[in-house]
């Protein structure tokens, strides 16, 4: 027979063709099962979503009220005041700023992992990207922010995951830049100093570079900002 | 004949391939879902976050309706928006519920069983409770009077540490104000930093308050590199 080489051809796609047909009905059906708890997930997944939005939605009013207040109060006469209210905010994060500065980049360990490692031990850990923060501030660090987020006298850094949680509700993901306005010189040096932390944190293999920079601008704090009158929290 | 096994042939394939991909797809759709905990406080963090958003939208609307009818009403508000920014920067005092943590070594002499040496309170001990403060949401902290704020450090130096430029000796009280009962918790949790703490023997109280007191930041401020940025200069 001549046809023989194509009948051996088409039994071997027919047999793959059933083959992953099953697979295939298996993998579908699996993931249509009512499972409780994927269920649930998805369900506050997406009410995360539109809680998300709608705090964007009100963010953008907040900020487009914060500039008409800004423009109303554009006057010769209180320009002393407003002058004070830009320096205080400085500080509290409400105002972004631009400045010399560095850049630095934390990433998680490239070291290849021999069997039995912990591999925990080459992660990057909510101490190691405190650390360097604290090493910026140390050395005059006059405003930070990570990947972009200002960071304010009560901002905390929480590792969940690969993740960053910061601000409350702002999750970031690697790499960590972290940006900081001061003397380039001066904060590059207090990171990369014999002993210090870059040092410590290379030993981890975990990745750390800095890039002094001439101007940095780091955004504002984009959060309300909770405040106190007559010595009680009002928000 | 020939023809139509070609044609069949061809068929085949492309059915084939239509399924290759389509179980590629729904392969990936299975996006690596967040356990339903963490997406259960993320959520309550957004909804929390909301609310104080809307506190201050609602603020802010006030203030631009008082603007609006003009007179001394502007001087007012920006005076009323300096002093919320001025309580966020840390330069006010606040008073409010909270917890006071006392941290102190253990004499050496009763000490027999760590090398007090290594296993005295270091600053990235403080580090660490501090930023498990904040993650449970104290709005102000203060270690032994000294105020942290967004350019706070905590030095190494030595037995002790340097915060805000001032020694600081032991015993350490850190002073937070925010919900008792979550920033008390976020320390006392089993396996928590107050764990580790004392399994190195080093002495370690938290007290829940009905009123604490965090002092001020007084140190003057001055910005040598940080400048607000100006509008449309940007990029």
């Amino acid at each position: 027979m001549k046809l023989k080489e194509y009948h051996w051809a088409i039994a071997l796609v027919a047999m793959l063709f059933g083959l992953m047909l099953g697979v295939q009905f298996q993998l579908t059906s699996d993931s249509h099962q009512d499972d409780p708890s994927s269920e649930r997930t998805e369900k506050l997944a997406k009410q995360i979503e539109d809680k998300k939005a709608a705090l964007k939605q009100l963010q953008s009013n907040v900020e487009q009220m914060r500039q008409q207040l800004d423009e109303a109060t554009a006057r010769p006469e209180l320009g002393r005041l407003k002058k004070r209210l830009e320096e205080v905010g400085i500080m509290a994060g409400t105002v972004a700023v631009e400045g010399p500065g560095i850049e630095v980049t934390l990433n998680d360990s490239s070291i290849a992992l021999k069997p039995g490692q912990n591999p925990n031990l080459y992660v990057l850990h909510d101490e190691d990207v405190l650390k360097v923060l604290n090493e910026l501030k140390a050395a005059g660090a006059e405003a930070l922010a990570i990947n972009d987020q200002r960071l304010t006298a009560t901002s905390e850094i929480r590792c969940i995951g690969p993740t960053i949680l910061t601000n409350g509700n702002k999750r970031l993901a690697a790499p960590f830049v972290i940006t900081a306005i001061g003397n380039p010189d001066t904060l590059d040096s207090a990171l990369f100093m014999k002993g210090g932390v870059a040092e410590q944190l290379k030993s981890w293999g975990i990745q750390i570079s800095a890039n002094k920079l001439e101007r940095v601008i780091i955004p504002s704090y984009s959060g309300a900002i909770s405040y106190y009158v007559n010595g009680g929290e009002q928000a | 004949m020939k023809r139509t096994m070609y044609i069949s042939l061809l068929f085949t394939g492309c059915l084939l391939g239509i399924m290759l991909a389509f179980q590629f797809r729904t392969n990936t759709g299975y996006v690596q879902q967040e356990r339903p905990d963490v997406l259960t406080q993320e959520l309550k963090q957004l909804e929390q976050d909301y609310q104080v958003l809307l506190a201050e939208a609602t603020d802010l609307e006030k203030s631009l309706k008082q603007i609006e009818q003009g007179g001394n009403q502007t001087y007012e508000v920006l005076q009323n928006e300096l002093q919320k920014v001025r309580y966020a920067a840390g330069l006010e005092p606040v008073t409010g519920t909270g917890v006071v943590v006392v941290m102190d070594n253990m004499s050496t002499t009763k000490r027999t069983d760590y090398d007090p040496s290594l296993f005295s309170i270091t600053y990235e001990d403080i580090l660490r409770l501090v930023n498990e403060l904040r993650a449970a949401g104290a709005s102000a902290i203060s270690i032994n009077g000294e105020r942290l704020v967004s350019t706070s450090e905590i030095r190494n130096a030595g037995k002790f540490i340097d915060v805000n430029l001032t020694r600081l000796t032991t015993p350490y009280e850190i002073k937070a104000v925010g919900d008792p009962k979550k920033l008390a918790s976020s320390l006392q949790i089993t396996g928590g930093l107050v764990d580790t703490l004392k399994e190195w023997s080093i002495l370690v109280t938290v007290t829940t308050k009905e009123e604490v007191t965090v002092p001020a930041y007084t140190t003057p401020l001055d910005f040598d590199y940080a400048k607000p940025l100006k509008e449309g200069k940007d990029q």
